[in-house]
């Protein structure tokens, strides 16, 4: 009986540290080219070829050449602009959707969810052109206005927002209504401090892929190269092979989504985890 | 603010004490008040552009405002049918897709299999450590690539001692597009499945064990079915966002070659609007496209209803 217990737990300790294995594993593999990034970056301009793992001795030196070529502040500042007023705007109109979606029952109402939810099954190519013709008409192409207002309404948002309202107590609405409180502070007083911390998860999420976005800015901004993603896109092809400044500049596009995961992982993780869709 | 009026509001079907018809509208408006804003940006920016593609496929236009669309009926559809282009696209797309599987379904199916045992703070870590990818932007990730490829002194080539030209040449261009998508991917698909199997409760498994199911019999007959669901929407991402999720990689590491060796279906509706200005053919290649992940998707969501094995 003792042999056999023995025997057990050895093969569960066995499973735990090849469990712990395939997991170390592959988590320096997917980290490696993150870390190469960095450690390229901080390499003196004459070690950008070497293979040692410890970039040292450190400078920032690449850093300061991209910054002589490129006006990395401007970048940072338009780009966060962008992913903020992006993430806002989809969150004001998701919320409100959501909000209609879950406290009343109406006509057309599955049809209507529909048309948010669908929003997925329409790829950004099939209506890129009439959106360029519309902007061009606007007068809104080359501005950072022309890449956030076709963006502000994501089905994404209604569809995890709703999720969340759904599971919330129909009696503190019914209660609020009682009291005599209007839907829209009913929304306000009720149901968004309660969904705070869902809001927040979604908020981050949005940010993080607003920041990302690189399709409709490539479109918008064809002759600015305004964001981030797209001046590093331009670095490339003027400075293609010259690695230490290229990786610095990349490391700046990724720096301020990494530092936002550092401080709050567990938020980004589940937000991406529930919404399953980016 | 623009805003598209979205039909008029209709009132409750019953009402207790028969108002006025103008209260009744009024008390039935709200919800379509609050819908409002977001129904007027998805009217202007997804359904006005679908229908206006789905126009401008009957129309020959190169993008000048100055000249006129000329209607040609089915010309352009007739036309993409009879180039080879779309074809070939199509099917690189299904080897990418086909290349992403492991990535997204397989790989992180095995390694959570052989992870359940690890917990706590040792997992977090290890989950944030895969999860990163994710994060980074995908031009930042085109760049760290083309250095970690380059065939001078990128790291892959002088560790592997070999001194191939990864993302100029047909063979193996494609791959590296796979590969380096998948490892964007790989974190998510690791997490999903993941929070798949820390949702199947024990007890059949115990109950399994206790009547003498080895390890791999509960694994293969008990927990797998359990995670039919997760695996299927994994595998209903892949193929509807593979496409998405290579696009900007193509865009800027390959620009759809070497020969077209990297052309999928959506950079090949990108180039014949905007390198080749003929929008009636991007846009009847969009419809076609449009049509038939509507029908993939609609598919595979038939297929998890009936296939899935709901855990009551």
């Amino acid at each position: 009986m003792d042999d056999r217990t023995d025997t057990v737990g050895g093969a569960a300790r066995w499973r735990t540290i090849r469990g712990h294995a395939v997991l170390a594993v592959l988590g320096l593999l997917c980290v490696f080219p993150i870390y190469w990034l960095y450690a390229t970056s901080l390499r003196r301009p004459e070690d950008v070829y070497e293979l040692s793992p410890l970039p040292w001795p450190l400078s920032t030196q690449s850093f300061t050449d991209a910054a002589a070529k490129i006006d990395v502040v401007g970048l940072l500042a338009n780009t966060t602009l962008v992913a903020l007023l992006t993430a806002l705007g989809q969150l004001l109109t998701g919320l409100l959707a959501a909000y209609a979606f879950a406290a009343w029952r109406f006509r057309f109402q599955r049809l209507l969810y529909l048309a948010f939810v669908g929003t997925w099954l329409v790829p950004f190519q099939v209506t890129m052109l009439p959106n360029y013709v519309l902007l061009f008409q606007m007068g809104l192409l080359n501005t950072l206005a022309g890449v956030i207002i076709p963006t502000l309404c994501s089905g994404l948002a209604v569809l995890m927002l709703r999720q969340h309202m759904e599971s919330f107590p129909k009696e503190l609405l019914e209660a609020a209504r009682m009291d005599g409180r209007s839907s829209w502070t009913t929304l306000w007083t009720v149901v968004v401090p309660n969904l705070r911390p869902a809001l927040a998860a979604l908020a981050i999420l949005l940010f993080v892929n607003g920041w990302n976005e690189y399709f409709w800015p490539a479109m918008v901004l064809q002759r600015s190269n305004d964001v981030l993603q797209l001046g590093l896109r331009s670095f490339m092809g003027t400075e293609g092979n010259d690695w230490g400044p290229l990786m610095a500049l990349a490391g700046l596009a990724c720096l301020p989504v990494f530092l936002l995961y550092l401080v709050l992982q567990r938020h980004i993780v589940n937000g991406f985890v529930r919404s399953g869709l980016k | 603010m623009l805003m598209e009026i979205t039909g008029p509001p209709k009132a409750p079907p019953v009402t207790a004490e028969r108002p006025s018809p103008l209260r009744r509208v009024l008390r039935g408006a709200p919800p379509y008040l609050y819908l409002a804003p977001g129904l007027a940006l998805l009217v202007i920016w997804t359904y006005r552009p679908l229908t206006q593609t789905a126009e401008l496929s009957f129309h020959s236009w190169n993008l000048l405002p100055t000249t006129p669309m000329v209607p040609v009926g089915f010309a352009n559809y007739e036309r993409l049918l009879d180039l080879p282009d779309l074809g070939q696209a199509t099917l690189r797309t299904l080897v990418v897709i086909l290349g992403l599987l492991p990535f997204s379904v397989l790989i992180p199916v095995v390694v959570g299999l052989l992870s359940r045992q690890v917990r706590g703070r040792g997992k977090a870590v290890y989950q944030a450590m895969v999860f990163a990818p994710m994060l980074v932007a995908p031009v930042a990730s085109a760049a760290v690539w083309r250095w970690l490829l380059d065939p001078g002194g990128g790291a892959v080539n002088r560790v592997l001692g070999i001194d191939l030209n990864w993302l100029y040449e047909t063979g193996s261009a494609q791959f590296s597009i796979i590969v380096i998508t998948g490892w964007h991917i790989l974190g998510f698909a690791v997490l999903v499945v993941s929070a798949g199997l820390a949702g199947i409760s024990g007890d059949y498994g115990d109950a399994a064990s206790l009547d003498g199911a080895s390890r791999w019999q509960i694994t293969r007959w008990i927990t797998l079915p359990l995670l039919s669901p997760t695996l299927v929407f994994l595998t209903l991402m892949t193929v509807l966002l593979s496409a998405q999720w290579t696009f900007p990689l193509i865009d800027t590491l390959t620009q759809g070659g070497p020969a077209d060796s990297t052309t999928n279906v959506y950079y090949l509706l990108w180039d014949y609007s905007f390198h080749s200005y003929d929008a009636g053919l991007g846009a009847a290649a969009g419809m076609l496209l449009f049509a038939g992940f509507g029908i993939i998707a609609a598919g595979l969501v038939w297929l998890a209803e009936r296939l899935s094995f709901h855990d009551n």
